[in-house]
């Protein structure tokens, strides 16, 4: 570390200090895996010994029980912090709220991919309000950073970015910008904004798409980073909102219920090594453009080449530069939403698994700090601990078949647990079985009970009985969801491994909005025939193991009913009427997401085209709306194309007009929508053809387009 | 000589374009209420004045040159109208049809001209001050003026394991054939592995 680096040391807690509070974290890990292990080496060893099949068994189970005793750890350490009135040491306890701490020039940058609009605008609406209130603005500039590819979705963005500016006075300080080429997508949209405008600002909030942020979270954000000039990057812990099937609002319930004190705990041990995901989070622009721009790894994809998930790496890049990374888990204001269904979430597990699996190559870079390595590793062990748990649990059925063949290594019933000489009479593995449970479920248990301390804090969540039924209802759908989440990952982290895509069924959305039969029997028809095999298998080789393994074949053999259930919006809204399952966020709602909530829903009262017009009614508009056309055009870089290419243009717009967009590939709409001088002659030959010669959907579209237009709205969230 | 407001009124009543099919005057009516529709303008009153501004001027070309479809002519007509009502309102000569256009459009929309003017629009006479001062303050900025800087990947070094891995990993990827081979080997070894603790 150079001179300049070692000045950045933390002023907020001693190295002392945090090496106890280290040593602490370690030990109880090595404690707790030690003691679980010595039960397993134990019972394995009754029968002649470890051998083979007994030995990988064994160097499984340590390091799969390696990271439950991370999470029980986290959480004991949680536990301990929140009773003793919140940590002293934290990045929050260093500004003094009470007075107007300084601020400087913050872009909020929003990263879009082919989003949902109305919820992008809608929801950066909501943080402009927010921080308009605060009467802090000035500091602030807006960026929509645009990688959409999907025509309709761009032209929706250009026009609710025009109107959302017009609404609210925000031309100058709300920025639009749209990439010609996604180049390494979300990390690459960032840099390239870096790359234009980072010199103009000293922080960037960077949020999700449907990232929520309250004005007072965000001047929170950017105090906290004055105050703290060593201060690299710092975090928030997004709470999961908005919620509606009961995926989801089983998602945000042990989010809001569980996540305090693992967040607590992490917060407790790792202090200034945090780490950064992704979103909902604060970043000094001049070292992250010094020291964050991701390199290429060895290789080319699924393992190699450009770095997919880009945000645990940059955390390692800037503390590798001596920067700090914090993790303000106690700021409030600062929301997120979860996929609705468990397939939505499977599909969303695949990218972060392939992105994931990279970092392997990381843990070992050199100048890389040891948290930031434990970092990656636990990312990646996120992912591969699913194919470790599936052999483990296939080697243990191998083991029991092995045992039935051979009766003389039957497992006798008379092994009772022994501590220290001492015999206690009670089976070993029940004893090891019992002390994995404590382990899984104690964190839940204390979250539970400390919610139920407090009065308030137990209405917050509905009420002290809807907390408990609710807690229960999680946990048993957790169970059930936990293999099926193990065979999704084990499957994504193989493909990652060949290097094969996974191929999703398309969606068919009904009124219900949920996943359809079709999609459940095709996407987990293969979980369930596993299921029933295994089950079928263990209870023939032995019953007594098929039990052992019965919450495990429950899930595998329920997952396709299952997936449908917890997809349903109905039962969502059920389970919120009878009052369970509720969070902080919904008993009451903050001022950001009642806003929000109305506003949404004004925007989607709105007509929606006919059918016939939706899948090219992005362009419709881009060449048929005089304004829309002028905005889009006035957007697009001006280029000088050559004669060739204006002849193929030429082709293309004639082909446009006359057969209609059907009769263009997405490549050439695109490339018609990226040129402005085609967009301007579409314009004028579109109103100058006689109707003779357009195509029937033009003209259906001018008739149409004008019904729609009756009222003065400027085609702004249809 | 002056024209009253009467013998204006009247004249414009006495219209009848002297070429042209009554179905491709009709068709260019609707063209031109659909556009001026396209933009906002909902006032009847003022949108029918303008279709007849418009469809004399085009009938006045379709005298000299029949051959034209009346519904192109409206939309050109309309078009030259609009440049030169936009030049008037931005205070702008001489700029190309494509860019005043552009700007134009811009700043109408900009300026909600369109509603709060109803009968202002293409109308220089009726199109009050705060109209023009408000299409001329309306801009659109899509993002600040850039700050260049670059930001470059640095030098990472992986590790003796993970740049030999690495290494390997790229060598192999150069030949398809070895890759092919390891994972075969890697089947097959996976194969006697489950052979050996299940026999």
């Amino acid at each position: 570390m150079s001179t300049s680096q070692s000045t950045r040391i933390s002023q907020i807690i001693t190295p002392e200090r945090l090496r106890r509070r280290r040593a602490v974290f370690y030990s109880g890990v090595l404690l707790i895996t030690s003691l679980a292990t010595w039960f397993m080496a134990d019972l394995l060893w009754r029968n002649d010994g470890i051998k083979g099949i007994e030995w990988a068994l064994l160097v499984l189970f340590v390091i799969l029980f390696t990271q439950i005793a991370v999470g029980f750890v986290t959480a004991l350490l949680g536990f301990y912090v929140i009773n003793r009135g919140g940590d002293r040491h934290s990045i929050t306890r260093t500004v003094d709220w009470d007075s107007d701490a300084p601020l400087a020039s913050t872009a909020i940058v929003m990263p879009v991919f082919n989003e949902d609009v109305s919820r992008v605008f809608e929801g950066l609406r909501v943080i402009y309000r927010s921080l308009q209130e605060t009467k802090k603005l000035e500091n602030f500039d807006f960026f929509i950073l645009s990688d959409s590819n999907q025509p309709n979705q761009w032209i929706q963005e250009e026009i609710a970015w025009v109107e959302l500016c017009k609404q609210v006075g925000g031309f100058g300080r709300i920025f639009y910008r749209k990439r010609r080429h996604q180049i390494n997508k979300k990390a690459g949209n960032v840099a390239d904004f870096l790359r234009r405008w980072g010199k103009r600002y000293r922080y960037m909030v960077v949020l999700d798409a449907d990232s929520i942020m309250s004005g007072e979270a965000i001047v929170k954000l950017v105090a906290m980073m004055e105050k703290n000039p060593q201060a690299g990057l710092i975090q928030t812990a997004p709470r999961l909102v908005y919620g509606e099937s009961l995926y989801a609002r089983l998602q945000q319930f042990a989010n809001r219920l569980y996540s305090p004190i693992f967040l607590a705990g992490l917060n407790y041990w790792q202090q200034h090594e945090g780490n950064y995901w992704g979103h909902n989070a604060i970043i000094r622009v001049q070292p992250f453009m010094e020291h964050c721009a991701l390199p290429d790894l060895p290789g080319r994809e699924p393992f190699g080449g450009r770095i997919l998930s880009h945000d645990f790496v940059e955390a390692a890049l800037i503390r590798k530069a001596g920067w700090q990374v914090w993790l303000a888990h106690d700021i409030e204001g600062t929301y997120e939403e979860g996929p609705p269904t468990l397939i939505d979430s499977a599909k969303r597990d695949r990218r972060w698994c392939q992105g994931n699996m990279q970092h392997a190559w990381l843990i070992t870079v050199r100048g890389f700090r040891p948290a930031n390595r434990i970092h990656l590793l636990m990312g990646v062990m996120a992912y591969v601990s699913s194919p470790l748990w599936l052999l483990f649990l296939v080697l243990s059925t191998v083991h029991v078949f092995n045992q039935v063949l051979n009766p003389s290594q039957h497992f006798n019933p008379e092994i009772y647990t022994s501590v220290f000489g001492q015999i206690i009479e009670v089976p070993e593995a029940l004893s090891l079985f019992c002390f994995t449970l404590l382990l899984l479920f104690l964190p839940k248990i204390i979250s539970v009970v400390a919610v139920l301390q407090e009065d308030a804090a137990a209405r917050r969540f509905g009420g002290r009985a809807p907390v408990v039924v609710g807690s229960v209802i999680e946990t048993a759908l957790s169970v059930l969801l936990a293999p099926i989440h193990m065979l999704f990952n084990s499957k994504f982290v193989f493909f990652t491994l060949l290097g094969q895509g996974v191929s999703w069924v398309a969606q068919r959305r009904g009124a219900e909005d949920g996943t359809d039969w079709r999609e459940a029997i095709i996407t987990h028809g293969g979980q369930t025939a596993f299921g029933l095999i295994w089950g079928v298998s263990s209870y023939i080789i032995s019953p007594a193991f098929f039990w052992w393994l019965s919450p495990v074949l429950a899930g595998l053999v329920l997952s396709i009913p299952l997936s449908i259930m917890l997809s349903k919006e109905s039962l969502g809204r059920q389970t919120r009427k009878m009052g369970l399952l509720l969070t902080p966020e919904e008993t009451e709602p903050p001022h950001e997401l009642r806003r929000l909530t109305q506003n949404l829903a004004e925007c989607y009262k709105q007509m929606r085209p006919i059918e016939l017009l939706r899948a090219d009614y992005g362009l419709l508009q881009a060449v048929l709306d005089p304004y829309i056309n002028a905005v889009h055009v006035s957007m697009l870089r001006q280029r000088r194309p050559s004669e060739e290419s204006r002849d193929w243009f030429s082709l293309l717009r004639h082909r446009l007009l006359s057969e209609g967009p059907e009769s263009l590939t997405p490549k050439e709409k695109l490339a018609l929508l990226l040129d402005a001088e085609s967009m301007i002659c579409l314009h004028e030959e579109l109103w100058r053809h006689p109707g003779a010669l357009l195509a029937d959907w033009w003209r259906l579209a001018m008739r149409q387009y004008n019904v729609l237009t009756a009222a003065p709205i400027t085609a702004l969230y249809r | 000589m002056e024209l009253s407001v009467e013998s204006v009124e009247a004249q414009r009543a006495a219209f009848r374009p002297k070429t042209g099919t009554m179905e491709a005057w009709n068709a260019a009516y609707v063209r031109a209420e659909d556009y001026l529709r396209a933009h906002r303008i909902h006032n009847r009153l003022h949108q029918s004045r303008l279709i007849q501004v418009l469809l004399e001027r085009a009938a006045r070309r379709h005298a000299e040159n029949p051959a034209l479809d009346p519904t192109t002519l409206v939309a050109e007509e309309t078009e030259l109208l609009m440049d030169e009502w936009f030049g008037e309102m931005l205070d702008v000569k001489d700029m190309p049809h494509d860019r005043i256009a552009i700007a134009g459009r811009v700043a109408l929309l900009l300026s909600d001209g369109a509603e709060k003017w109803p009968y202002g629009f293409l109308d220089p006479r009726a199109a009050p001050a705060e109209f023009m001062t408000a299409m001329r303050a309306g801009s659109m900025q899509a993002g600040p003026d850039m700050a260049v800087s670059s930001m470059v990947p640095r030098e990472i070094d992986l590790g003796p394991i993970t740049e030999a891995a690495g290494e390997t990993l790229e060598r192999i990827e150069k030949w398809p054939l070895l890759r092919t081979l390891v994972l075969w080997l890697v089947f097959l070894a996976a194969l006697l592995g489950i052979f050996y603790v299940t026999r």
